[in-house]
């Protein structure tokens, strides 16, 4: 069905061309660079390669032996759950209340968008401030409640939490958006007729919204794990360098920290080709799944 | 035959560079230069260049955003602009690792500024061995009194081939900061040029006693300051920049005694309880709100605490406490950027007199002691302050330059950042004993030989 | 009968109450940052650590962040750049990824699966490891580098666009596979040819689609400050974004002018979200589908 508007293959590739184009220039030739220098020696952006590396795949075989590197490997899956669940989920939450109401949508789709807005320094600021050990925020309301030895949120056993929370926090109203666009385009007679055969809430939620937004639910899943792979900014500003002891470690902050503090350039080239690799592998899966399920 | 075509391609370039000046410029600079071209150096300049018509000048500087400097470099350059006729195009930038890689990738292009402000450490190696930028002697040969007010020793030699290609301007020191009144609220006495390591550590325990952290610093994120004194600790300031070939041998091993001095002081727990999990400026805020008595820090901090408090008399700046062959008014300091004037520059025969006469306006006696204020300089004839407008930290920084008895400069930069990492951001693991310290500092000295 | 729509009303409203209650918990987390920013945009930089949780009234209060912001700089100069870059940005993103997504869902041809690999790829490669190649690129163009302001705004575009082209098609391409194929169906029907589909069928019926794109790809372009580092030299050619790192990043962070900074920075994405957030409404494709 369908198919004889779309037999005639002539507009494809004027219709390809622009994005990809764009694509090719500016990302992809880019990264064939990259994955070049990530076989030579260089030590520092900006700086030409001073030869090839010994052996050449040296740096891959680096970040098997490399422990910050499975620190951050074994964080950015935790956080890729976090997003994945925390995120998509509290959005989803989110935006099937808000298609439940008549009066103030428009305020709550607004404020929900204001942590993606402000910047991920001023956003670190503020949490490193509430997490402060000396008296930040959440210290002093334990104090009122009694509790008043200082409780170190960025040690050993409370750093990846106090990195999660915010960063959870901060791209809900993202995924947010995106799902309020989707349940916009279901037709608001489905749910009529549904109530009309005496629907519950839950079931129109299960059989009518859940199934209708099936594909952007889809897209904020990819997003998000893709989102988590590189995710950089706000977590580098709260613990920077993988603080305490390089448990914080991310495959974002991590590739980031060895292309500017460690200017070991030909190595973040290397991780940057790991997280464009699992990146892949992990939203071909994804894409996977959401096609297996049938509703 | 390249060099023609390179140099037909210079002069193609800055024509058409002046042509766009001239378009949204208000100076005219364009065409008729027998009028406008007798341009009157002399105020600071010994020796008047030679005449050339106007020419643009792409300048780039550290001298940008919050850097105290800013100002003053805008003023300087707009009366160098006035007094010459020539124009400059401002590309400064707040000096960051982004700058750091734009300015490599510039290089690389082919599209470097004619005169440029940069670090003379390690940072310029990768220009300095392209032979993009260069050196005094050459320009010398042509410009017999450039930077002849500098003392030779100190404009920072490059670490390829110990040669000066950078006139410096403004310098650093590194000292130690004092809260006064939590060393009141304690009971001791501030530390002075007169304080021995084993004074200082009895100091520390009575604060700690007291109920205050002896030590602001954040070793998980900033241990520079501490890692160069404790070493110094061990060295002198003939010595303290050489770098060790082993850890086995004398230089290996005052950085092993020195490293062990941390992780001592941090056992004793004179530094913050979050000194492995705070960053700086949260333990420097702790210094400044008078939870902490002492920060070591550089000269820029003087205008930073300046800027964070009140009361600026409540601190003071002292030596760091010395030990062994190190006198406590041994400091640590030095001139870590300086002017650059580039090959591209150089071999253009409308940019060279310019460039020179810029850099020699920038670095003239009158210029540098405006920009230095209380820092380190290299001139001969020392600076010239206007002390009643400063603060009394500022004093008595100055105070501190005035009385040291040796000064090095600091030896990680001679380190370069991806060899530094198993010391610096490996602090933590350092002084908690995760890692061993002689084996971090062989992997910094394997990763130096590399 | 009368009592059972009375105990489903009250039953109704308990449930929309608990609703409102939900959603405004979540909205005062979310708030309250951008207060927290506002607030001590208007302290001195000395209380902002020690002091950071309080309002800024009596000796705590300034106006001296925004006097130094826009004392030292030309700012409405800089917001012009940065509405020039990030508005072109947001159109051709618009425009390309449409018209890319809607082939990617429609079309069946050799290759488009690799070609979705490629989307999903662009989207990971971090900027800093394509920066440099791109910059050589752009420089023998004669694009980086002069002292005309308008190449140097649009050298700033082109990367971005490319960066947010991936995001823009992924999300498109979700969107566009939803569209009931019978519409495009009956416009073919009537005559329409491709381009008409894509303009006057597919693009209306997704304008919240791409309404959210938009927004997406201008607030990116906007907050991109690594582009503009080695894109915008001179001060005539800074964005806002750059601008105002200029005046807060140095030693011994002054957060009270960074707090001022954000508010500034905020203030434009704001207005450009809420202009576009209108077309996120209810209902596209439902007369559509009936028509």
């Amino acid at each position: 069905m369908g198919a004889n508007i779309y037999k005639n293959k002539k507009p494809i590739i004027f219709f390809l061309l622009p994005a990809f184009g764009f694509m090719f220039v500016f990302l992809y030739y880019p990264f064939v660079q990259n994955i070049i220098n990530s076989f030579q020696n260089i030590t520092g952006l900006g700086a030409a390669a001073t030869g090839w590396n010994t052996p050449w795949y040296g740096n891959y075989v680096d970040m098997f032996k490399d422990p910050n590197m499975w620190t951050a490997f074994k964080n950015t899956l935790i956080m890729t759950i976090a997003t994945v669940v925390g995120q998509v989920g509290i959005a989803l939450v989110l935006a099937l209340l808000i298609n439940n109401i008549k009066y103030g949508t428009v305020f709550f789709r607004i404020v929900f968008f204001f942590p993606i807005v402000v910047s991920a320094t001023a956003l670190g600021l503020l949490f490193n401030l509430i997490f402060l050990y000396d008296k930040g925020m959440v210290n002093q309301i334990l104090e009122l409640f009694g509790i008043a030895k200082l409780i170190d949120w960025k040690d050993e056993g409370h750093a990846l939490m106090t990195m999660l929370i915010p960063v959870t926090w901060q791209y809900v109203g993202f995924y947010f958006i995106i799902l309020v666009t989707g349940l916009n385009g279901i037709d608001e007679e489905l749910y009529e007729a549904a109530a009309i055969d005496g629907a519950s809430k839950w079931q129109k939620i299960r059989f009518i919204s859940i199934p209708l937004i099936h594909n952007t639910l889809c897209t904020c899943a990819i997003l998000a794990v893709t989102g988590a792979l590189k995710v950089f900014d706000l977590p580098w500003v709260m613990f920077p360098k993988g603080i305490p002891y390089g448990n914080t470690w991310l495959t974002g902050t991590y590739m980031y920290y060895q292309t500017f503090n460690a200017s070991n350039v030909d190595y973040s080239s290397a991780i940057a080709v790991l997280i464009v690799g699992l990146g892949i592998i992990l939203s071909q899966t994804v894409n996977m799944i959401f096609k297996a399920k049938d509703y | 035959m390249m060099k023609i075509k390179k140099i037909v391609s210079l002069i193609v370039a800055s024509t058409i560079a002046l042509s766009l000046v001239a378009c949204g410029g208000k100076t005219a600079s364009e065409g008729a230069p027998s009028s406008e071209s007798k341009a009157p150096a002399t105020s600071t300049a010994p020796e008047t260049p030679k005449a050339v018509g106007p020419v643009t000048l792409n300048v780039t500087t550290t001298y940008a955003g919050n850097d105290g400097n800013a100002g003053n470099f805008k003023e300087a350059v707009a009366s160098w602009t006035e007094k010459t006729g020539n124009k400059v195009n401002d590309a400064s930038a707040t000096s960051d690792e982004t700058f750091k890689a734009r300015i490599l990738s510039d290089f690389e292009t082919g599209s470097e500024p004619d005169v440029l402000f940069f670090f003379n450490g390690v940072d310029s190696n990768a220009f300095v061995k392209a032979g993009k930028v260069v050196s005094i002697d050459t320009i010398r040969s042509e410009y017999p009194d450039y930077a002849s007010n500098m003392k030779e020793g100190m404009m920072g030699a490059s670490p390829v081939d110990g040669k000066n290609y950078s006139v410096p301007v403004n310098g650093y020191w590194e000292g130690m900061f004092v809260n006064k009144s939590v060393c009141e609220a304690a009971g001791v006495k501030i530390p002075d040029a007169t304080t021995t390591w084993d004074e200082f550590l009895a100091i520390c325990q009575k604060i700690k006693d007291a109920g205050y952290a002896p030590i602001a610093a954040s070793l998980a994120t900033v241990p520079h300051y501490w890692f160069e004194f404790s070493i110094y600790n061990y060295l002198d300031p003939a010595t303290h920049n050489i770098l060790p070939t082993s850890v086995e041998d004398k230089h290996g091993k005052a950085w092993v005694s020195g490293l062990n001095d941390i992780k001592a002081l941090y056992e004793k727990g004179f530094f913050p309880d979050n000194t492995l999990t705070g960053t700086d400026d949260e333990t420097v805020q702790m210094f400044v709100d008078g939870k902490a008595a002492f920060l070591i820090d550089g000269s820029w901090k003087v205008g930073g605490i300046e800027g964070m408090t009140d009361s600026i008399d409540n601190f003071t700046v002292t030596y760091v406490p010395g030990k062994n062959n190190r006198k406590s008014t041994d400091i640590i300091g030095g001139l870590s950027s300086g002017y650059y004037i580039t090959t591209k520059a150089w071999e253009d025969p409308e940019k060279r007199a310019a460039a020179v006469d810029f850099v020699k306006y920038m670095t003239s006696d009158e210029m540098v002691s405006k920009f230095a204020g209380v820092s380190a300089t290299a001139l001969k004839n020392g600076v010239k302050v206007d002390e009643s407008a400063l603060s009394s930290l500022a004093l008595s920084g100055l105070e501190l330059v005035k009385g040291a008895t040796g000064m090095a400069g600091a030896v990680q930069d001679q380190i370069p950042t991806e060899a530094r990492v198993p010391v610096f951001d490996g602090m933590p693991n350092l002084v908690t004993g995760k890692v061993e310290i002689p084996a971090a500092v062989t992997q910094v000295l394997d990763a130096i030989g590399k | 009968m009368n009592k059972g729509t009375l105990t489903r009303k009250s039953k109704f409203k308990l449930s929309i109450c608990f609703i409102y209650i939900a959603l405004s918990i979540w909205a005062l987390t979310t708030i309250y940052p951008i207060i927290w920013v506002v607030l001590n945009s208007f302290k001195d930089r000395r209380f902002i650590i020690s002091r950071s949780f309080e309002l800024p009234v009596g000796e705590l209060f300034t106006l001296g962040n925004y006097q130094l912001a826009f004392e030292r700089v030309n700012i409405f100069g800089a917001y012009r750049n940065s509405l020039v870059i990030s508005c072109t940005v947001a159109a051709v993103v618009i425009l390309f990824a449409g018209l890319a997504a809607y082939i990617l869902v429609r079309y069946e041809f050799p290759g488009k699966k690799l070609l979705q690999s490629l989307v999903l790829a662009g989207m990971m490669f971090p900027a800093f490891s394509t920066i440099i190649p791109v910059f050589r690129l752009m420089n023998s163009w004669g694009i980086v580098n002069t002292n005309n302001v308008w190449l140097s705004l649009l050298a700033t575009a082109l990367p971005q666009i490319a960066g947010n082209m991936s995001f823009s098609i992924v999300v498109l391409t979700g969107f566009i596979r939803g569209l009931p194929i019978e519409l495009e169906e009956a416009a073919y029907m009537e005559g329409c040819n491709i381009y008409q589909i894509f303009f006057k069928v597919i693009m209306p019926l997704t304008k919240p689609a791409f309404a959210t794109v938009g927004t997406f790809s201008f607030l990116w372009s906007y907050n991109d400050l690594f582009t503009q580092m080695f894109t915008l030299r001179l001060k005539d050619q800074w964005a806002i974004t750059r601008l105002l790192n200029e005046l807060t990043s140095m030693e011994g962070t002054n957060y009270g002018l960074m707090a001022a900074a954000v508010t500034l920075v905020v203030i434009p994405v704001m207005i450009v979200y809420i202009c576009l957030q209108k077309y996120i409404i209810k209902g596209m494709t439902a007369g559509a589908v009936k028509g």
